[in-house]
């Protein structure tokens, strides 16, 4: 198998844009910047993988004719939340496997059109579609409370953290003009108890753009800038446990979590304390708490003391949503998975600004990064990426 | 003297029984391995836990104990019951026979607690013409805190 690189990555900024933007222009936008970073043009890609949830029937390929009509094999993949992840996995496999030495990634999405004209989404008749994804999230704080002690400060602390994270980062949908304290945070409308609005992600719009391919590749077209590879990628799905629930399946197994994290350690020969940075799932803040300890960036039941500690702050052992996370930095669906790639590309090339993550103990740009996305609770899909 | 009775139908066939009798408590129709007696709700064709084919159909008594609970602060989509108005209690609860179900629960957010026992009733959700739609709902048991 060969190495994989990620060679450029673009975005459209999340955000509201209900009744402007269509998904194309967003998508061209997002698609033109990856090429440009990469210094390609469209009719080098040799293949295209498109994620774009909320979809009529061709509307990946339809999208893809903006960028030109070059015959080129375009797929488009779902997979929920994780469906940009499963998209970029897709085509560094293909890469990997020497299909194609070069291919583009492109995730867009409007929920705010879909929210418009939800019946279609969400049928009374199920009984679970009657219940917010936000409830089941929240449930899932509750337990945590019960079993943990945490307190609805924690969660408003990791919330407030991606609100001030997505203040850096001109790509966010949030962008507070003042620093967001924990007290706002828990001030904020309750949503499902213990989660309040500040606590979840917003509804919004947006496109990611990422082209993969040879490391060989990166290093003829920008000589001096260094090469982001991809170390390693899973997917998994469940597991059958008792317990499992089976309706309304949203959150999902959090051994899945565990699973896919071991699996993409073992692939790039590393274990969590070799994080420098960590992109994860955090619709609803208290996802966030619970992959640190999942993930392996703390032990079970310490996330509460690292989250006081200022542990995953940027500056922090370990900075997690340096971007705002889905908190801050939106969640449309198909491009959030690339929205982390973008970031984390930028991070580890020493190109993200004001959030840039540096080394604690020695100062050097960060140099390995986790990308961590979950698909309606069903699936799980992560990657790991290096400057080499 | 009894109510006038409307005829009550499930919001969708095949998740829990409607007696004729409204005093009378519904249950859950589910599924059981013939094979490793692993029960599932809802159904399902084939264990998920042996993966074996030979699984029987069967009602489950709607009652357990709150793994997880939160409350919503909007109203119960699709419901015209003005109870349903300023939110809803929702929970995870965990069968006696194995299962973990999700559903609504009734009554208030302070009545919620972790390991509490709940027992599952028929709500009225809203109306359809001289019937009405129905759904379960776990409500707290006195005295079970």
């Amino acid at each position: 198998m060969r190495d994989v690189a990620v060679l450029g990555v673009g975005m459209h900024r999340f955000g509201s844009y209900y009744g402007e933007k269509p998904n194309g222009e967003m998508a061209l936008t997002a698609g033109m910047a990856a090429l440009r970073d990469a210094g390609l043009t469209f009719p080098d890609m040799n293949a295209a993988y498109v994620g774009h949830i909320f979809a009529t029937v061709m509307s990946g390929v339809r999208v893809m004719k903006e960028f030109g009509l070059t015959g080129l094999p375009i797929q488009r993949i779902e997979n929920a939340s994780a469906t940009g992840s499963a998209c970029f996995r897709e085509a560094c496999l293909a890469v990997s496997a020497g299909h194609y030495d070069v291919a583009m990634v492109l995730g867009f999405d409007k929920m705010t059109s879909m929210i418009q004209s939800s019946s279609a989404g969400t049928a009374p008749e199920n009984m679970e579609d009657a219940i917010l994804p936000a409830a089941f999230f929240a449930m899932w704080a509750t337990r945590r409370m019960h079993e943990r002690g945490t307190k609805p400060e924690h969660l408003a602390r990791i919330a407030a953290k991606n609100f001030n994270n997505g203040a850096m980062n001109p790509m966010s949908q949030r962008q507070p003009t003042e620093t967001i304290s924990v007290e706002k945070v828990l001030k904020s409308r309750m949503v499902a108890w213990p989660l309040t609005t500040m606590m979840s992600c917003p509804i919004g719009d947006g496109a990611a753009c990422a082209i993969v391919g040879t490391p060989e590749l990166a290093k003829k077209l920008h000589p001096d800038r260094p090469v982001v590879k991809v170390l390693a990628s899973a997917l998994h799905s469940e597991r059958y446990e008792r317990g499992h629930l089976f309706q309304g399946p949203v959150v999902g197994p959090a051994r899945m979590s565990i699973d896919a994290s071991r699996e993409v350690y073992e692939q790039a020969g590393l274990g969590p304390d070799d994080l420098d940075l960590v992109q994860v799932h955090d619709a609803f803040v208290i996802e966030e708490l619970e992959y640190y300890e999942l993930l392996g960036l703390c032990k079970p039941g310490e996330a509460e003391a690292c989250i006081e500690r200022g542990d995953f702050e940027i500056g922090g052992r370990c900075p997690v949503s340096t971007d705002g996370g889905l908190i801050a930095r939106g969640h449309p669906g198909g491009p959030t998975g690339l929205a982390q790639i973008w970031e984390t590309t930028l991070q580890l090339r020493g190109e993200a600004g004001a959030r840039q993550v540096k080394r604690q103990k020695t100062g050097e740009i960060a140099r390995t990064g986790l990308c961590h996305m979950m698909g309606g609770g069903s699936v799980c899909v992560i990657h790991i990426l290096q400057r080499s | 003297m009894a109510e006038p009775t409307r005829p009550r139908v499930p919001i969708k066939p095949g998740f829990f029984t409607v007696p004729d009798d409204p005093a009378e408590a519904p249950r859950l129709i589910g599924t059981k391995c013939l094979r490793c007696d692993e029960h599932f709700y809802p159904r399902r064709a084939i264990c998920a836990k042996c993966l074996s084919e030979q699984t029987a159909e069967v009602e489950m008594e709607a009652r357990g104990t709150i793994y997880s609970y939160t409350f919503v602060h909007l109203p119960l989509f699709g419901s015209t019951n003005m109870e349903h108005a300023d939110g809803y209690g929702v929970g995870q609860i965990d069968l006696p026979e194995g299962p973990r179900v999700q559903a609504p629960l009734a009554g208030k957010q302070a009545e919620f607690q972790v390991g509490r026992q709940v027992r599952g009733e028929l709500n009225v959700l809203r109306s359809d013409g001289a019937q009405d739609i129905v759904i379960v709902r776990f409500r707290p048991v006195e005295g079970s805190a």
